[in-house]
């Protein structure tokens, strides 16, 4: 059993590294001669560093990689079926579809901490958790969701696709890429074990001077957090790497399907950024363990400070999470309306735009903050400059489905509704930027009304047309079309009802981040709460469809939505090398209805050169 | 350090040292955007004052690490040449100047005057500790590169592991070319 | 063959508008306690008006493709527009010159209103009528009037302020970040250690907690355990009655 070689050797190895990391740092603070050696955050965070390293090689990594690190030979551990899901496997499309199914998973559990908020706020005065159980569940929820919006269309889609679709055989560097995804399970149980250490207190943002006198939980959300950073710029790289140096031959810049201009983008974004968390986590990290006084007012610190580096970096983040939404939501609107993307220069122009922008409009977050009036303005300025580069992929999206033919399967709701979805939310963004507005909207449920419409319209629809789309290619079965459609419109129409109406209670005075609330708002809230489960239960149908169709669904085909690019030219599922022969691209991908026009050749093939045409080209 | 896929198998046109080149690039532009806030961490909380801080000392270990650089370059120029011998050596230069920078600081540390408690001691410490996280994880991955290059395994045509370490310690020096004004040469 | 499209989407689009613009007129928000409330109701209502026919336009471009394009079989072709033309170079004028609008019209305009004769926001300590200078703490608010009285939730239990007179804050905190929002006011700022931020009001109708609940001091920043429930309430009377509430806080306390 190779799975439970690799699982068992990897807890097995993170447990040992953990108690030994414990054990190293009471040790060395034993002789240096500290009080207490043993009761220290600083004694987790060694426990965590050692149980990561010891999980790492556990799962498979030594015998692939480390070995080589000191000169001897590796080899890779050659998992069958579907085992090779549970082994440090290197093969892109199995990293796909461990991250598509972790983060779902991930997903799905936030979910349900979010139905436990609503219960509560169904009504005013106090339910059935504690002001400290809400705290903990509102910051878990927030947490777990943001990684979620960060990694799963990126790290799941992103992976099993962009190899696929530049017509390369793999990632850059296949080692680094399955270290990424190996590299969550910790995240996961870092803060999945916040609860068991007093619940985190601060929400997802972790503000000093709280989060440096809050309980334990705390560092463990740092540690968790900080991995994670980790993970998301090295994936950043290989993409990098991989889109510019392995693009198959004829694939100009020009040329490259949309989604993978978006991913471009959103890797330098996560690239360049994400050290901002990093350094955000590591100075709380170290104002708790080391005393030190980054954040210590009376010490010569400043709190502002935290919130200027997080933000550097955690806006840019929105933009993480939604990139690949969009490139996915575009590029299915494409291949769906059988016609050539519309304005495609446009549209990269629109990535790179948010790209160059994203990093100067951070503060627009601190409008309230009491930072120096002469913020205000260029932060006001910048922020809804980027409304103009977010417009033209409505540009590119509306442009599109005008006087196309719309094939309005599952990927395509849902790829539409991710456009739908946004307007709302990018125009309640800018009610937001406007430093008048923002100065009462500010931390209230229009916030939370803003950003839900955002990431989840935005993003969690770009992923669930992601996994819609992609599920023939990945499984080699058709999903049930029927269970897909109903569950987007109960997902679409609960999720606008919810979402919506959370505008309300947040101009008329409802504050985010509390379990209690003034008894004025109580029918307006109950709505939500009620919405928000029917939203939930959307997704039991979602579960169901999936595993269902992935054991007795019936077969799809090579090329079930006729679509012109490379990934659907091989079978379904795609060999391990994915291309037999190595493809030659010769025209733009989305050509659909132009004569003679001709994306991806195979001029190895044994039939020699046949051609793949526009709509058709499944062999 | 990370191998290209290619190099198992697939297409001839992909060169493994070009996509690792590469991967390191990116990855020093990230560690920048690191470093970069710590310095503007620095600034912020300090503007342009400062304590006392050991000059001759400060001095002493900012000479030595430029030597070491220049070292890892000679090493480096010495295996494109196939002149193991060389290489070998000054490879190992590299790495005993690097520990010597690193006893450096950590007697900075010892001897400082200020406190971890207060602002400027907490912005010197994480600043000069960062960085020496770095040089020790340079100095562990160029004792790596070294074992292997005293067994022979590099020459001309293959040296990645040589070039990819030194460019990191390179890489790692210029960060103290800006860490060391910020901390010592200000005011 | 775009005319036969373009008419029914554009009147889709216009009746769409039109019943998002009943957003505007409605009565969304708590009392408007204040001056600022005002101009950030004004504000609100003028962005609802121009975010309305955006978003109109977005949602009746779909709903209308999806009704008059649709196909229920893959294996027909749209037509092969590229959109390189004029049309991209419009839409980057129109959404342009909407952004530059918006920013420079209530953005910008309202910013300086905020930031000069109001003070972060407003007033300076000597042209204010009132100055209070508030201090967050877990999980309270302590107000202390220039006289050096103070009120807090065991001494005055509200916080009573004088209509159509100018209101400054001086904000502060002692451990963690609060902030300080009056939600009749619309008006907030942050509370943090070390700083003092400050913020300007002018009450323009007199109201109580009691009878309304967005007269109160809300704390807007997660501040730890009990942060859901750290507000206070307010009420704002003429001000005979102010001065004579101060007086009595006064000889209370002695
Ligand atoms: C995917 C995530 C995502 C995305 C894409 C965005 C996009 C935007 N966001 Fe949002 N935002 C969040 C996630 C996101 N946001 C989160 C999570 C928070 C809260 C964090 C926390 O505190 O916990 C937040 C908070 C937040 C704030 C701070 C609120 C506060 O706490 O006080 C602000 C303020 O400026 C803001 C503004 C914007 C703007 C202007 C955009 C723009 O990018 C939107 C641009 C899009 C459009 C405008 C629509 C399309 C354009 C057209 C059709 C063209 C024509 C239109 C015009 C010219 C107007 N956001
Ligand atoms: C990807 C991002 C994402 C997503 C998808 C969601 C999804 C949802 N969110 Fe969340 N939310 C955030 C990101 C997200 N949220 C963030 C970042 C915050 C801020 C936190 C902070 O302030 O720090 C927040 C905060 C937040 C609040 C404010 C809390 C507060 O300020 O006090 C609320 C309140 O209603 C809320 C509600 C919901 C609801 C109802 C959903 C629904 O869409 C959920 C849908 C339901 C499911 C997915 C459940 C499915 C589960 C089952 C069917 C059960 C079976 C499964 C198991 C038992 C495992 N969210
Ligand atoms: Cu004080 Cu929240
Ligand atoms: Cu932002």
């Amino acid at each position: 059993m190779y799975a439970a070689k690799s699982v068992s050797g990897g807890i097995g190895l993170g447990l040992i590294g953990f108690y030994l990391g414990l054990g190293f740092i009471a040790l060395l603070r034993w002789t240096l001669g500290y009080p207490e050696p043993w009761g220290g955050e600083i004694n987790i965070i060694g426990g965590y560093i050692f149980g990561l390293i010891g999980w790492l090689m556990g799962v498979g990594m030594w015998g692939i990689w480390g070995r080589e690190w000191f000169g001897q030979r590796t080899y890779p551990r050659k998992a069958p079926g579907w085992q090779r899901y549970f082994t440090f496997n290197t093969d892109h499309k199995v990293i796909g579809v461990q991250y598509t199914v972790t983060f779902i998973i991930v997903f799905l559990l936030a979910g349900a901490l979010a139905m436990m908020m609503r219960l509560e706020l169904a009504n005013s005065g106090m339910q059935f958790l504690s002001h400290a159980q809400y705290n903990g569940t509102m910051s878990l929820h927030g947490t777990l969701m943001i990684a979620v919006a960060v990694a799963a269309v990126i790290g799941g889609i992103g992976n099993y696709a962009i190899p696929l679709l530049i017509g390369a055989e793999d990632m850059a560097f296949p080692r680094l890429n399955a270290l990424t995804f190996w590299l969550v399970p910790p995240v996961a149980v870092a803060l999945l074990s916040t609860p068991f250490l007093g619940g985190m207190e601060t929400g997802w943002t972790a503000y000093p001077p709280l989060s440096v006198t809050t309980n334990s939980a705390q560092i463990m959300f740092d540690l968790g957090i900080i991995t994670f950073g980790l993970t998301s710029i090295l994936g950043g790289l290989n993409f990098l790497v991989t889109i510019m140096f392995m693009r198959a031959p004829g694939l100009s810049w020009g040329r490259l399907p949309i989604f993978v201009w978006a991913i471009f983008a959103t890797s330098w974004i996560a690239l360049l950024y994400t050290q901002g968390f990093a350094v955000a986590l590591l100075l709380i990290a170290l104002d708790r363990v080391a005393g030190m006084a980054f954040f210590n007012s009376t010490a010569g610190g400043d709190p502002l400070l935290y919130q200027h580096v997080f933000w550097f970096y955690s806006h840019p983040a929105v933009y993480i999470m939604v990139l690949p939404g969009f490139g996915m939501a575009l590029e299915i609107i494409a291949h769906f309306s059988r016609k050539p993307l519309f304005a495609y220069r446009y549209a990269v122009g629109a990535f790179l735009g948010i790209l160059g922008l994203s990093g100067v409009v951070w503060a627009h977050h601190m409008f309230t903050a009491g930072i120096p009036n002469y913020l205000h303005g260029p932060f006001l300025v910048a922020t809804e400059l980027i409304s103009v580069p977010t417009g033209l992929v409505f540009l590119s999206a509306l442009g599109t489905i005008w006087m196309g033919k719309l094939w309005l399967k599952t990927p395509m709701l849902f790829a539409l509704a991710v456009i739908f979805n946004f307007g709302c939310g990018g125009v309640t963004g800018i009610f937001l930027a406007d430093v008048p507005t923002d100065i009462h909207l500010q931390d209230t449920y229009f916030v939370v009304a803003h950003f839900h419409y955002t990431i989840v319209g935005g993003e969690i629809f770009g992923l669930f047309a992601g996994i819609y789309y992609y599920f023939p290619k990945i499984t080699g079965r058709m999903y049930n079309e029927t269970l897909g459609k109903l569950q987007f419109w109960w997902m679409f129409i609960a999720f606008n009802v919810t979402f919506f109406t959370m505008h309300l209670p947040g101009v008329q005075g409802m504050n985010r981040r509390i379990a209690d609330y003034q008894s004025g708002l109580d029918t307006v809230n109950l709505i939500v709460s009620l919405s928000g489960l029917f939203l939930g239960a959307s997704f039991i149908l979602f579960v169901y469809n999936m595993i269902n169709s992935w054991i007795r669904g019936p077969l799809a085909g090579d090329n079930p939505w006729q679509v012109r690019t490379l990934e659907w030219q091989v079978s379904s599922p795609p060999p391990l090398e994915n291309f037999p022969t190595p493809p030659v691209v010769q025209g733009h991908p989305y050509d659909y209805g132009v004569p003679g026009s001709v994306h991806g050749v195979f001029p190895g093939q044994k039939l020699g050169g046949v051609p793949v045409v526009g709509g058709g080209g499944g062999q | 350090m990370a191998v290209a896929a290619s190099a198992a198998h697939g297409h001839a046109t992909h060169n493994p040292v070009r996509f690792n080149r590469l991967g390191l690039w990116l990855f020093f532009f990230s560690e920048s955007i690191l470093f970069g806030l710590l310095l503007t961490t620095r600034f912020f909380l300090e503007g342009i004052e400062r304590e006392h801080v050991d000059q001759h000392l400060g001095l002493a270990i900012t000479i030595i690490l430029l030597l070491s650089s220049l070292t890892a370059f000679t090493a480096e120029t010495a295996i494109e040449h196939n002149n193991q011998r060389v290489a070998n050596w000054f490879l190992m230069a590299t790495i005993v100047l690097g520990i010597i920078f690193a006893a450096g600081v950590g007697f900075e540390w010892k001897t400082a005057e200020f406190s971890r408690h207060e602002a400027f001691g907490s912005v010197f410490f994480t600043m000069t500790g960062i960085h020496a996280a770095h040089v020790v994880s340079g100095i562990g991955i160029l004792f790596l590169v070294w074992i292997q290059l005293k067994r022979g395994k590099f020459n001309s045509k293959n040296h990645w592991p040589v070039s990819g370490s030194v460019m990191y310690w390179h890489f790692v020096d210029v960060v103290w070319v800006f860490f060391y004004p910020a901390l010592y040469l200000v005011k | 063959m775009h005319i036969k499209h373009l008419i029914p989407a554009a009147v889709l689009w216009v009746i769409i508008t039109a019943v998002g613009e009943l957003l505007v007129i409605a009565n969304l928000y708590p009392t408007v306690g204040s001056l600022e409330a005002d101009d950030f109701d004004w504000i609100f209502r003028f962005l609802l008006a121009i975010g309305v026919p955006v978003f109109a336009f977005v949602i009746a471009a779909i709903v209308y493709s999806m009704y008059a394009f649709r196909s229920a079989k893959g294996d027909e072709m749209g037509s092969t527009i590229r959109g390189n033309g004029w049309f991209p170079r419009i839409w980057l004028i129109v959404t342009g010159g909407l952004a530059a609008f918006v920013m420079v019209f209530p953005g910008l305009t309202g910013l300086q209103k905020l930031q000069s004769d109001r003070t972060a926001y407003g007033w300076g300590d000597t042209e204010a009528d009132v100055v209070i200078h508030a201090t967050g703490a877990q999980f309270n608010w302590t107000f202390t009037f220039a006289d050096g009285t103070e009120v807090n939730i065991i001494k005055g239990k509200e916080l009573v302020l004088p209509v159509h007179q100018k209101v400054r804050f001086n904000i502060d905190s002692v451990d963690v970040v609060h902030s300080l929002w009056i939600p009749a006011f619309r008006m907030k700022i942050d509370a943090i250690p070390g700083r003092t931020t400050y913020m300007t009001v002018e009450p323009t109708v007199k109201g109580s907690y009691a009878e309304d609940q967005s007269f109160r001091v809300q704390c807007a920043e997660l501040c730890g355990l009990d942060h859901s429930v750290m507000n206070f309430p307010i009420r704002v009377v003429e001000k005979p009655e102010f001065d004579q509430w101060l007086a009595s806080l006064k000889t209370g306390a002695k």
